[in-house]
């Protein structure tokens, strides 16, 4: 294939260039496909290294991920996953390793050259108990505040997976990170968020009504899954684990998930599965899309469009329930393939309820942009810097707002997105207004994606059988999620089961950089920009204020700040 | 806003009046597995595919059953169950509504006799199990010799101990002398 050779190619160059940079840093050189390749390189170089594929090759940073591998040399090994994005896409996948002795548990910190790296290093801490020397943020990101110092979950000699620790202390003890000083206040929002019903911690800094600045705990429903995974699951079972990682976009975790293990096992799906897996990919972008445009009208307190929005993104769970049975839960996955074919009645009636969705979807959205407060409300609000968001490797439509046509179902094709014909769509604006009209006019392409896979199925099997698994093989997979891109790291163990699988959700890279997105807007705008990035999680249940020039705290019930998001009067925070 | 006015007065209402009257599911809705009894074998392939561990089997040679149980709380509805079951003991229906207001109502149990081998007097299989084996062995190869026969019947240690012995000291010499 052409377009095979010219991404090989292009990894070829990207390693020639670091060999020449690095020459004796690099140890060792694999290749796991033609667009995926590993160098391990020495410690000490680490972080120049990364930080030359990263801003001097046109890497953005997909994963990194931390492996107990003592058992098979002695040592810990580090992967930095960075998907080099040079010239034309296909793009291939470039993957630095390095080893980190198991009597010295400590690595150089990339994040001081590399921002990208900050969360993924503080979890090496939590989860490992490496040490990332040099990194600023000292604080725990995964574990919760009362865990025991010493005990780091994911190495493979630290505990059972059932294993619950009693809680080493009462208190609530993360220290917030803000600016101080005359005239700064700090609003607590959480510990549950303003449009889905899940638990995260905000403590917005303020000047009167502006943010100066944002600091958030997270990972309160962190729930170990990986250990899970390693301890108690074969294979299969893992496809409907990672389904669960995420109840709005589950699927596309659990064909990452299927993807990296048959990357790393030789196997390759039919056509006819990836035809179906593409379908079904995007229906759930249909609905994903569709609640978060309608979660946009709800905040700009726009009630009726976010009812008929609603009431259309029906027709995306109808769609979900006839092919797979599920409305949300596809289950539709094993390795190797999926598990339900498509039948001509089920192709109709779809097909029937895609024409019915996409003239009303027009209608709708053309009416809420019509809307006069819409615009006002969501223009040059939470800015996305296109520096800063080539600093943090955000993705999907958070990123595709801020000018980058970046999108993993391009960059990196699988499925059946190569053989449809569809279009990035990206928008210059950078604010809450160019994000949500990057996810209305995605919801047109997965339509058209939809109708094109329906028509033109591959015909054939749906389920490759009768494979073998290679132990401690690695694989990677991705999926452009309705967030932004998934990749799932794998490392196939003995006893069909799997030795190391780290999933990294999308919103976790659009995280860090929403710190600089809150900066200079208003309290009553945090909602929607929070709902913007489309969080997987939302709904502050409550929300503190604290007013610094006043030495005050201050309680503001949840439904008080979405009351003052949508109408904007009477600010809750004035005496 | 008066597109909008008008959208709304065309849609009218959509909202069912669900519970008070019943919501219909597609055809091939995945919901509550129904088990039947009659056609289990326990030989616990549910059990092993099961991601959540929604099915488990366990033996207990002191009472020579095994129980087969299913706990509706835990299930996904995946099917998995259906997928790997022999003889179609398990499936998927349509129905969704598994409120109850007790835990335990949440969970069904089934108890299976098992095989005693005439050799030792210990349980060691589902009766139905290795009744279906000597039947898919009978549909494959004809039916079997009374020796055959016999030696089914055997548990596993039993049926190398009675091997051994067939094949006399030299089968016992080349086998490595486990004892």
């Amino acid at each position: 294939m052409q377009s095979e050779t010219a991404v090989s190619q292009g990894a070829r160059s990207v390693v020639e260039s670091l060999r020449a940079r690095f020459g004796a840093a690099v140890l060792e050189e694999t290749w796991q496909a033609p667009d995926q390749v590993t160098l391990t390189v020495a410690l000490d170089a680490l972080p120049e290294v990364v930080a030359a594929a990263y801003y001097d090759c046109g890497g953005w940073l997909a994963t990194v991920v931390g492996n107990d591998e003592r058992g098979l040399h002695g040592h810990f090994a580090l992967y930095y996953v960075l998907s080099m994005e040079q010239g034309q896409a296909p793009y291939p996948w470039l993957t630095i390793r390095a080893l980190v002795p198991g009597h010295r548990p400590q690595f150089p910190s990339v994040t001081p050259r590399v921002p990208a790296a900050v969360w993924y290093e503080r979890e090496l801490r939590d989860l490992f108990g490496l040490e990332p020397v040099g990194l600023p943020d000292t604080r725990r990101l995964v574990l919760p505040d009362d865990w025991p110092e010493d005990l780091h979950p994911l190495r493979k000699d630290a505990m059972d997976y059932r294993y619950r620790p009693e809680p080493v202390g009462e208190a609530e003890n993360y220290p917030f990170v803000g600016p101080e000083g005359e005239g700064i206040g700090e609003v607590p929002l959480g510990p549950l968020h303003i449009a889905q019903e899940e638990p995260g911690h905000f403590r917005l800094y303020v000047d009167g009504e502006e943010i100066v600045d944002a600091d958030y705990r997270l990972f309160y429903s962190h729930r170990g899954i990986e250990k899970l995974a390693e301890n108690r699951m074969d294979y299969d079972q893992v496809t409907f684990l990672a389904e669960r990682i995420c109840g709005i976009c589950g699927y596309t975790h659990s064909v990452a998930y299927a993807h990296a293990v048959e990357r790393a096992a030789g196997i390759e799906a039919p056509p006819r599965a990836e035809a179906i897996r593409t379908i079904l990919l995007e229906v759930e972008r249909l609905h994903s899309h569709l609640l978060n445009v309608g979660v946009a009208a709800h905040l700009v307190g726009f009630d009726t469009g976010f009812m008929h929005l609603f009431r259309v993104r029906e027709k995306a769970m109808q769609m979900a329930e006839i092919l797979t049975g599920g409305r949300k839960t596809y289950g539709m996955n094993l390795i190797g393939g999926v598990r339900r074919d498509i039948l001509k009645d089920q192709k109709d009636a779809v097909l029937r309820l895609l024409r019915e969705l996409e003239t009303e979807v027009t209608e709708l959205v053309e009416i809420l942009v019509d809307t006069p407060n819409f615009y006002a409300r969501t223009r040059g609000v939470g800015r996305l810097d296109p520096q800063i968001a080539r600093d943090y490797s955000p993705v999907g439509p958070n990123l595709r707002g801020s000018g980058y046509p970046r999108d993993t179902r391009m960059g990196h094709p699988y499925g059946a997105y190569n053989r449809v014909p569809w279009q990035v769509i990206s928008e210059t604006g950078c604010d809450v207004l160019a994000r949500t009209l990057v996810r209305c006019r995605e919801i047109h392409e997965s339509i058209g994606i939809i109708r094109a896979c329906l028509e033109e199925m591959p015909p054939g099997p749906i389920l490759a059988e009768g494979f073998s698994f290679k132990p401690y093989a690695v694989g990677l997979g991705w999926t452009e999620a309705p967030r932004g891109e998934n990749v799932h790291w794998v490392m196939l163990g003995p006893d069909r089961k799997v030795y190391r699988w780290r999933p990294r959700a999308s919103t976790y890279n659009n995280w860090p950089p929403l710190r600089y997105m809150f900066r200079g807007n208003t309290v009553a705008d945090a909602p929607l920009i929070v709902a913007s990035i489309d969080p997987c999680y939302s709904c502050t249940e409550r929300v503190t204020v604290v007013d610094v020039r006043k030495r005050r705290v201050q309680v503001v019930p949840y439904k008080e700040l979405q009351r003052y998001c949508r109408e904007q009067k009477h600010s809750p925070l004035r005496d | 806003m008066l597109r909008l006015l008008r959208k709304v007065v065309q849609t009218g209402q959509v909202t069912l009046p669900y519970p008070f009257a019943p919501v219909e599911v597609a055809p091939d809705f995945r919901g509550k597995p129904v088990y039947d009894f009659s056609r289990c074998l326990g030989c616990g392939a549910c059990a092993r595919a099961c991601p959540p561990q929604a099915i488990t089997v366990e033996w207990s040679a002191q009472r020579g059953v095994v129980t087969w149980s299913i706990h509706y709380g835990r299930c996904i509805f995946c099917g998995r169950c259906e997928e790997v079951c022999p003889t179609g003991a398990i499936g998927l229906s349509q129905d969704f509504e598994l409120a109850a207001t007790r835990a335990e109502d949440l969970v069904v149990r089934a108890e299976l006799q098992m095989a005693r081998c005439p050799g030792c007097g210990e349980p060691f299989a589902p009766a139905r199990e290795l009744e279906y084996v000597r039947a898919s062995l009978e549909a494959a190869r004809g039916a079997a010799s009374p020796v055959l026969a016999a030696r089914l019947q055997l548990c596993p240690r039993c049926r190398r101990r009675e091997a051994a012995a067939r094949s006399g000291p030299a089968g016992r010499r080349q086998g490595g002398g486990s004892r």
